[in-house]
């Protein structure tokens, strides 16, 4: 049973905080819609939880069983609207590489098996080896999509996913939220009015 | 990558073939040849390896890195694509600059020796530094002020080295030094590399 916790959240950059004394809790099969307008804090706030910046004040802990895991960027999927991809790599190479740089355990005859039906879901699949220069923003954000689930991750942090996306798109968002429900925590940022379906739980940041 | 590739070959050999029309025909003393051989590979790897993390931040695939790979992974796969430019770098211009500048004579051993380690420590260094300076504003001006102080007696120990190559001398106590830098670098390097890739 996984679980995320902040305590008494703070991110300050010169003199402006961003948000202060923000404390949540959200455990495995929930959703946290976090909504607020731009410059909210809402891509703030997840790259705290990201391990990419540092908490001013309070502290972020990932739990596993009761017990805190070390190294929580180990175990989550990130997926941004500015996340960048390297324009020289195909989509399949991005999740080759992916899963070696995650340390993802495969039968060697079986992984390209595996890597195809990933981008198969996200429907990269027919243009799997062209260069990523060569995609539409669209399919940019669907690879992202499919790095961010490349393996499972039990924290899935999606900050503006649906920007760029089409209504198969959106579909396919929802889809990907439906399965992490069953295994782990997802943090969804958003400024979509429409999306608060989506989440369990919503965070607004900004209020 | 390609373009840095292109970029330090380009400066580096512009470098040798610049230097080799200036002394054409010209006897150079050991020392001179020594500082011209080092700086020349400087002037070429400095191009690539300084802006390797540099890109990664600009492009925004820093973030992708430091959420996937454990940071020693991250310094030496650096580290590593800067070690092969170096071999690469050393296979076009060593050449050029036995034709162009000097021929390499003396203790070639020893002059196989400080190349390694030498490029060892250049590599470790500015793999380092440009780690270093890739998430700060004002990278230009940073790097060169941390790269100074620790290429400097390293670049010192190299062409005191490679003078005493040329000239045929033992190279014992400037190998020690530089296998005491390298030892040092190694070890140093990848532990503040892990203390400065992440924020937290």
């Amino acid at each position: 049973m996984w679980e995320l916790c902040c305590q008494s959240l703070g991110k300050r950059f010169g003199e402006r905080w961003v948000f202060r004394g923000l404390s949540l809790q959200v455990a495995q099969g929930m959703v946290l819609m976090v909504r607020g307008a731009n410059g909210s804090g809402k891509s703030t706030f997840l790259r705290l939880i990201a391990g990419l910046l540092a908490p001013t004040e309070g502290y972020i802990t990932l739990c596993y069983q009761g017990h805190p895991v070390p190294d929580r960027h180990r175990w989550l999927g990130w997926c941004a609207t500015d996340g960048a991809l390297y324009r020289e790599l195909t989509a399949y190479e991005h999740l080759h590489w992916w899963a070696t740089v995650r340390g993802l355990q495969w039968e060697p005859a079986a992984r390209a098996d595996i890597l195809m039906t990933h981008l198969a879901r996200f429907e990269l699949a027919d243009r799997a080896h062209e260069r990523v220069r060569a995609y539409s923003t669209g399919m940019r954000q669907r690879l992202r999509l499919a790095l961010a689930t490349l393996g499972a991750p039990p924290l899935l942090l999606l900050d503006e996913p649906d920007a760029g996306l089409d209504a198969a798109g959106l579909r396919l968002i929802e889809q990907v939220i439906d399965e992490q429900r069953a295994r782990g925590i997802t943090l969804f940022a958003t400024n979509r009015q429409d999306a608060e379906c989506w989440g369990d739980l919503c965070l607004a940041m900004g209020a | 990558m390609r373009q840095g590739i292109v970029a330090s070959l380009l400066m580096g050999v512009v470098t040798v073939v610049g230097v080799g029309f200036a002394v054409l025909g010209e006897a150079l003393e050991a020392g001179l040849q020594a500082g011209l051989f080092w700086i020349a590979l400087l002037f070429g790897l400095f191009p690539a390896l300084a802006r390797g993390f540099i890109t990664e931040e600009e492009t925004g695939t820093a973030d992708l890195l430091r959420v996937g790979a454990r940071p020693s992974a991250v310094f030496w796969g650096k580290w590593l694509f800067h070690a092969t430019l170096y071999l690469l770098l050393s296979i076009v211009l060593i050449p050029l600059y036995a034709l162009m500048i000097a021929s390499l004579r003396g203790d070639l051993f020893g002059w196989l020796i400080l190349w390694g380690l030498g490029g060892f420590c250049l590599v470790s260094v500015l793999t380092l530094c440009g780690a270093l300076v890739a998430r700060t504003a004002i990278r230009g001006a940073l790097l060169a002020v941390l790269t100074f102080p620790l290429l400097l007696p390293l670049l010192l120990l190299l062409i005191a080295g490679t003078k005493a190559a040329l000239q045929g001398q033992s190279l014992w106590g400037v190998v020690q030094g530089v296998l005491g830098y390298a030892m040092m670098m190694s070890a140093g390097a990848a532990w503040v590399f892990e203390r400065v890739w992440r924020e937290v």
